[in-house]
């Protein structure tokens, strides 16, 4: 527990700066706070009105988009998370996700399944696309000595220019019919739609859960399996593990090849639960995110899910800070900064260094 | 010494040059007031030459662009001065040990240094190289310098030495003239007891009766030619050499971690063209590595999932996939009981250990698997006496027990003190092979330079 | 035929400049021996501080503005490398990251989502002039710069001890210089290029700070640094032929219509990043070697 603490403080330390950073922005502290209560409020719920009125909404959906949002940070946190455990910086999640998120879009509107089969099918093409996108930058890492940071980063861009301008606005074009939209492609069919846990009031899905199962799956692996023991090794001492015969390509191709399923995932859950078909251009950047998250949980999976709940509360309450004059995109800020905080490494060494022992 | 170079500083205590005090914060301090340091790993630039080494931090300037020509003629004067040679303009990376020693010497006087300290400079040189050194050093101290030497090796000490003072556990335990002393004398001193020193060599007979267990025939790879050799069960093979000319490469080969161009590594009846590291410590080979801190160990880990490095696919480190976490704690305790490796912690991080107790975990867990044939190269690497006497005790243990030993080293005292048989290496290629008894320094020196028979 | 040439000559001059000062910085901290993936952020940030100072001051006053938002943020990451020994690859993705949402932010909470209103832009020479004509200061700035770093890194005292530093810091410190203050100086001046490289952008090859901007540049400069194995001139001669490369996109379709009904638009957006790609898997592997002590943070206790 004591190694989460960097993580928590940096979180705390924040919220406290971008806190004060607004308020002297703003010139009003009152404001500031207000619209702080206003993230919250977006967050978690407005629990006064909620027991002023009874109504579940009020309650519901703020928690329900957190989930949604902090579902998709978890998936794209692990991914980044799994590279980082083995050693390599995969920063390639964004195209990743795209990859994904078309795959899932493409199976979700162009097959007829029943339900369970349909949206199992577009998820596992989802992970299985973005598998693929990972594996480019990992066989040339591995044949070719290219360096992953910045393999990783073109193909996202070859991703976005690819699917965005070619595929979504040409062969994958939806065609017109009737009151839909002519941007994207194809609405999913209903059955391929991810199942709402409680619909009438909010938009969570299973894809929350599936990320949570995920996250403790990887600990379990990471903590508990040979195979994950020898990754941890691959990490942080690469000639030791191959000095102890574990097999290093194999295991770098292995975490990879997670890392690229799980940010696919992300964007087949993206599709499936929320945006419903791959939309004109898929703005949000969870692949980014990912990266964000998956350092300030320091590279646990249990970490990054952690951050991602965070942060997908405070992503929700973001658009109930323009109430106040706050800029929606305010919580990538403090997401920023926390980030910059748990970086200074042997900051939190030296405060949390057990006294007498350096 | 290093508190006099000022990378460390005294908690008490006081300096003096010419009977003035003074206080040294920085190597800076230490270089302005003429004490020049040549450290057992060298600090040179290796892609720099000769002449931008010696004067880093301190460079001639024409025009406010750097004087290399100036630099050059400095360092020409220097060697000159000393009675040696050096191309100024070359390449540090591409000189001898022994050349780029005297690189370092020249650096240190070219920044007027009065005092020159070398720490443990030859350990790595051969028998000819050493005397070279050691005239240079007669040429300083006949010029007004004064020369400090730090080394175990007592032979040197006693050769060239004009004053000793003998340290143990941080303190000085007495100063003698070499006239007044011997090797045995020093040797008790150093250690504090009458157990052997560390240089005594095993007084039993050569070993090497048993079947050979490894066997190379024309192994060629990156970095060796044509190697044919074998190690028999019981024995030691010494492997001897100038730093960089093949012995690594062949540790390397014989574990699987460098791939052959031609020929196959034979261990026992099987013979593997394309040994991976996996193979090799199926078939029972055990590594203890030159780099403990890179290879042999995972600094960050636990001392506990240390000792399954190399078993952990194996009960009772794993049951299946999974990690056995009792059966791992059990034997890493026993591990650590039977090896005295301090502190008893199988949590500890790995990295916080110090050097002895690190190689006394890495030396244990290798000798836990029972091996047929154990690799060791440079094993008393930045040890004290007391851990250098335990570790050549050991390998000596697994001789007689029937292991086959490889063990590399670049100290030649070491190679003589342990090996049945030496192998010199050249080049990548074998130059001789001695058994014990057979074995003269200065030949063995002039194998290793090169020399045919 | 020579207007097709005339165009993508020019258009590669127009280009080329941001990503050769980004490239240069990347080398200059590199060779330093800190690694700066944190180029993308720190353009950015000199991207978006030279158009909105632009307009309220002479153009040029904002380029120099952008230079120092490069600089600051190289502060930062120096600091937090050197003095807090962070892992450098992560510092420089924070930076990134932070420049990110910063920059979206302050973009869409004061101007628009399109970008920063127009300004002037600076100066052009010659117009008219085959080639070489409507080039901006900047332009003639990219070609000295090269020649000019490379003269300071092999021929000064202060490139000597840089190139030491990222080989071999043991050896600096032995001789009594600062690593820190060595490498922190490395790092600030090429975070002020790389600053330098994006004000390039929004000033001069475009008239304003845009959405995405640098788009991915700043990790085209770091390829550009390691195709051009941590030389300035090879580092500048890679940034020149990626920019290159763009231009031929942008050239293509402009001045090639047709060539839209055959290759969709999506392929030749995704020329450039497929070719930084393609160039760097047909190196030879381990060829140009990094500086040997890049990525460790100097600490003097380990000998």
């Amino acid at each position: 527990m004591r190694r989460a603490l960097p993580s928590i403080f940096s979180v705390l330390a924040a919220l406290l700066i971008s806190f004060i950073a607004a308020a002297l922005t703003l010139g009003d502290l009152g404001q500031a706070g207000n619209a702080y209560l206003a993230m919250l409020q977006g967050a978690i719920g407005d629990w006064p009105r909620f027991f002023e009125t009874g109504n579940p909404a009020t309650v519901l959906r703020p928690i329900g988009e957190a989930g949604t949002k902090a579902a998709l940070l978890t998936l794209t946190g692990l991914s980044v998370a799994v590279a980082f455990r083995v050693g390599l910086f995969n920063i390639g999640a964004q195209g990743q996700l795209i990859v994904g998120a078309l795959g899932a879009a493409f199976i979700g509107a162009h097959l007829q399944l029943p339900s369970a089969l349909h949206v199992t099918l577009a998820l596992l093409f989802a992970a299985l696309l973005g598998c693929a996108w990972a594996l480019v930058a990992t066989a040339l890492k591995l044949w070719r000595g290219v360096h992953e940071v910045i393999s990783t980063i073109m193909l996202n861009w070859v991703a976005v220019s690819l699917v965005e301008n070619w595929l979504v606005v040409g062969p994958l074009r939806a065609t017109a019919s009737g009151t839909n939209s002519l941007s994207g492609t194809a609405q999913i069919h209903a059955t391929a739609q991810l199942p709402r846990v409680v619909a009438d009031y909010s938009r969570l899905n299973l894809g929350f859960f599936l990320a949570v199962a995920l996250a403790v799956l990887i600990t379990v692996w990471m903590q508990r399996t040979r195979a994950g023991y020898e990754a941890r090794a691959v990490g942080l001492a690469p000639k030791a593990a191959e000095a102890a015969g574990v097999n290093v390509g194999r295991r770098l191709f292995e975490a990879m090849a997670v890392s690229g399923a799980l940010a696919g995932l992300a964007g087949g859950i993206l599709i499936l639960g929320t945006e419903l078909k791959y939309p004109a251009t898929l703005a949000s950047p969870y692949g980014f995110d990912g990266i964000a998250i998956a350092l300030i949980g320091q590279s646990h999976p249990l970490g990054a899910l952690g951050t991602a709940l965070v942060f997908g509360a405070l992503r929700a309450g973001g658009t109930h800070m323009q109430l106040f004059g706050v800029h929606k995109s305010f919580p990538e800020l403090i997401q920023g900064l926390a980030l910059l905080l748990v970086a200074a490494r042997l900051f939190w060494e030296r405060l949390l260094a057990p006294k007498g022992a350096r | 010494m290093n508190v006099l170079y000022g990378l460390y500083h005294p908690d008490s205590g006081e300096i003096a040059f010419d009977g003035a005090p003074v206080r040294i914060r920085t190597p800076q301090d230490a270089i302005a007031r003429g004490v020049g340091m040549v450290h057992q790993h060298f600090t040179l630039v290796p892609n720099l030459t000769v002449a931008e080494n010696v004067v880093l931090g301190d460079e001639p300037t024409r025009l406010g662009l750097l004087d290399l020509d100036a630099a050059v003629r400095t360092v020409d004067e220097t060697c000159k001065r000393l009675g040696f040679t050096l191309d100024a303009r070359a390449r540090v990376d591409r000189l001898t040990v022994g050349s780029q020693q005297k690189v370092e010497i020249v650096k240190a006087l070219r920044r007027g240094a009065k005092t020159i300290i070398l720490d443990e400079p030859t350990a790595v040189l051969t028998p000819q190289e050493t005397e070279d050194l050691f005239r240079i050093t007669k040429q300083l101290s006949d010029g007004g310098a004064a020369v400090v030497l730090i080394t175990h090796k007592l032979r040197d000490v006693l050769a060239f030495a004009t004053r000793i003072a003998v340290m143990r556990r941080g303190k000085k335990v007495a100063e003698v003239k070499p006239e007044e002393t011997s090797e045995v004398q020093l040797a008790e001193q150093m250690v504090g007891g009458t157990e052997p020193g560390p240089l005594t060599p095993s007084l039993s007979p050569p070993r090497g009766e048993g079947a050979p267990f490894l066997m190379l025939e024309n192994v060629t790879a990156p970095g060796l030619h044509d190697v044919t050799l074998d190690v028999r069960a019981g024995e030691i093979l010494g492997i001897a050499g100038v730093d960089g000319n093949g012995q690594r490469e062949l540790a390397e080969v014989v574990t699987g971690l460098r791939p052959l161009t031609k020929g196959a590594v034979k261990l026992g009846e099987t013979s593997w063209p394309h040994l991976t590291p996996a193979q090799a410590r199926a078939a029972g080979v055990a590594h203890i590595p030159e780099d403990r801190l890179h290879r042999a160990l995972v600094s960050d880990m636990s001392v506990e999932e240390n000792a399954a490095l190399g078993r952990q696919h194996l009960p009772p480190f794993a049951r299946g996939p999974f990690i056995d976490f009792e059966g791992r704690r059990a034997r890493t305790a026993a591990l650590l009981e039977a090896n005295d490796v301090r502190p008893r912690d199988p949590l500890a991080r790995a990295g916080s250990l110090s050097g002895g107790n690190q190689q006394k975990l890495v030396v244990g867990r290798e000798l836990d698997t029972n091996p047929k044939l154990l690799v060791v190269v440079q094993p008393t690497r930045g040890l004290d006496i007391a851990a250098v006497n335990a570790v050549r005790a050991r390998l000596r243990e697994q001789a007689r027990a029937g292991c086959a030993v490889l063990l590399v080293s670049l100290d030649l005292e070491e190679v003589l003190a342990l090996a049945d048989r030496v192998v010199v290496m050249f080049e990548g290629r074998l130059n001789g092979t001695f058994a014990r008894g057979d074995c003269d320094e200065r030949e063995l020196g002039r194998r290793m330079l090169g020399a045919q028979a | 035929m020579l207007e097709i040439l005339d165009a993508l000559v020019n258009s590669t001059l127009e280009a080329a400049p941001a990503l050769v000062f980004a490239a240069l910085g990347a080398v200059l901290s590199e060779r330093a021996g800190v690694v700066n993936v944190g180029v993308e952020g720190m353009m950015r940030a000199g991207a978006f501080v030279a158009a909105v100072a632009a307009l309220a001051m002479p153009t040029p006053a904002g380029v120099l503005l952008g230079m120092a938002a490069g600089g600051a943020l190289a502060a930062l990451h120096a600091w937090l490398c050197i003095r807090w020994r962070a892992d450098q690859v992560v510092s420089g993705m924070a930076i990134n990251l932070v420049m990110l949402a910063l920059g979206t932010f302050v973009l869409e909470a004061r101007f628009s989502p399109n970008g920063t209103p127009s300004i002037t832009q600076l100066d052009r020479y010659l117009p008219g002039v085959p080639f070489i004509g409507g080039l901006t200061a900047l332009t003639l700035l990219a070609i000295v710069a090269p020649f000019a770093l490379h003269a300071v890194i092999q021929r000064t005292r202060f490139g000597l001890r840089l190139r030491a530093a990222g080989e071999k810091p043991q050896a600096v410190a032995a001789m009594g210089v600062s690593v820190s203050r060595l490498r922190f100086l490395a790092v600030v001046c090429g975070g002020t290029l790389a600053g330098l490289g994006g004000a390039a952008l929004s000033v001069a090859t475009l008239d304003r700070f845009e959405h995405h901007m640098p788009a991915g540049l700043g990790f085209m400069a770091v390829a550009a640094m390691v195709f051009g194995r941590w030389t300035p001139l090879g580092a500048a001669g890679a940034a020149v032929f990626f920019s290159f490369g763009n231009a031929l996109r942008i050239g293509l379709t402009s001045s090639a219509p047709g060539v839209l009904e055959v290759v969709p638009q999506g392929f030749l957006l995704a020329l450039p990043y497929l070719l930084t790609l393609v160039l760097l898997a047909a190196q030879k592997k381990g060829a140009g070697r990094a500086p040997a002590a890049l990525g460790t943070p100097y600490d003097p206790e380990l000998r």
